[in-house]
């Protein structure tokens, strides 16, 4: 199913920042002109996520080493998290009014300007690509 | 403003700060402290026989989370 993927250090001409990046600012300009809910979103995302999502399966992208165990500080990171997914879960569970905002509820007014969704579109990308070369 | 609000603002806060402030202190020199992306890499790792199901987990978490923001 995984093909044997490509070692970080091995750089394919399109495989590092100064290609990526402007054609991930590109995709994120187009990407912030489209509303909810719009033919051109779902095309994109579904287009540019497939894209990296087979990427990131097969190796094609280089990969930077994993680490074999992590240290017990790492639980660190679970404390932001749980605090994050309870009040999540909570006011998911309270159907995300104004009184119990969801993330999403919060975020739609501020991903209603362009600059901001856009934005927002290219730091996903970013953190995409960090996935896929991980 | 109600409390409940203020509530739920104020712990969605806390979380990023926390997130932001692990983020920094990861990336000091000698820190045992690993980032989010050495977890990241770590859990991506996970296989179930030849199915990388911590990639497939990861990268679909990741692609759906840009389609609930800029899709739907």
């Amino acid at each position: 199913m995984d093909q044997q993927p490509a070692a970080a250090e091995v750089v394919r001409p399109w495989d590092r920042a100064i290609v990526m990046y402007p054609v991930f600012a590109l995709i994120a300009v187009i990407g912030g002109t489209f509303g909810s809910f719009t033919l051109g979103a779902y095309v994109l995302v579904l287009a540019v996520g497939g894209t990296l999502f087979s990427l990131g399966l097969t190796g094609r992208a280089g990969r930077r080493p994993a680490p074999g165990v992590l240290p017990k500080a790492a639980l660190w990171w679970l404390v932001p998290t749980l605090v994050f997914a309870i009040t999540e879960l909570y006011s998911f569970a309270r159907h995300s009014t104004v009184d119990h905002p969801t993330v999403s509820l919060l975020a739609d007014p501020f991903l209603d300007h362009y600059l901001a969704r856009a934005a927002v579109y290219f730091g996903w990308l970013l953190a995409y690509w960090g996935l896929v070369r991980r | 403003m109600s409390a409940s609000r203020i509530i739920t603002l104020s712990l969605f806060a806390l979380a990023a700060l926390g997130f932001a402030a692990l983020g920094l202190l990861s990336r000091r020199e000698g820190t045992r402290l690993p980032s989010l992306g050495d977890i990241s890499a770590f859990v991506m790792d996970y296989r179930v026989g030849r199915v990388p199901v911590g990639r497939i987990a990861l990268l679909g978490f990741w692609w759906w989370v840009g389609f609930h923001f800029f899709a739907r």
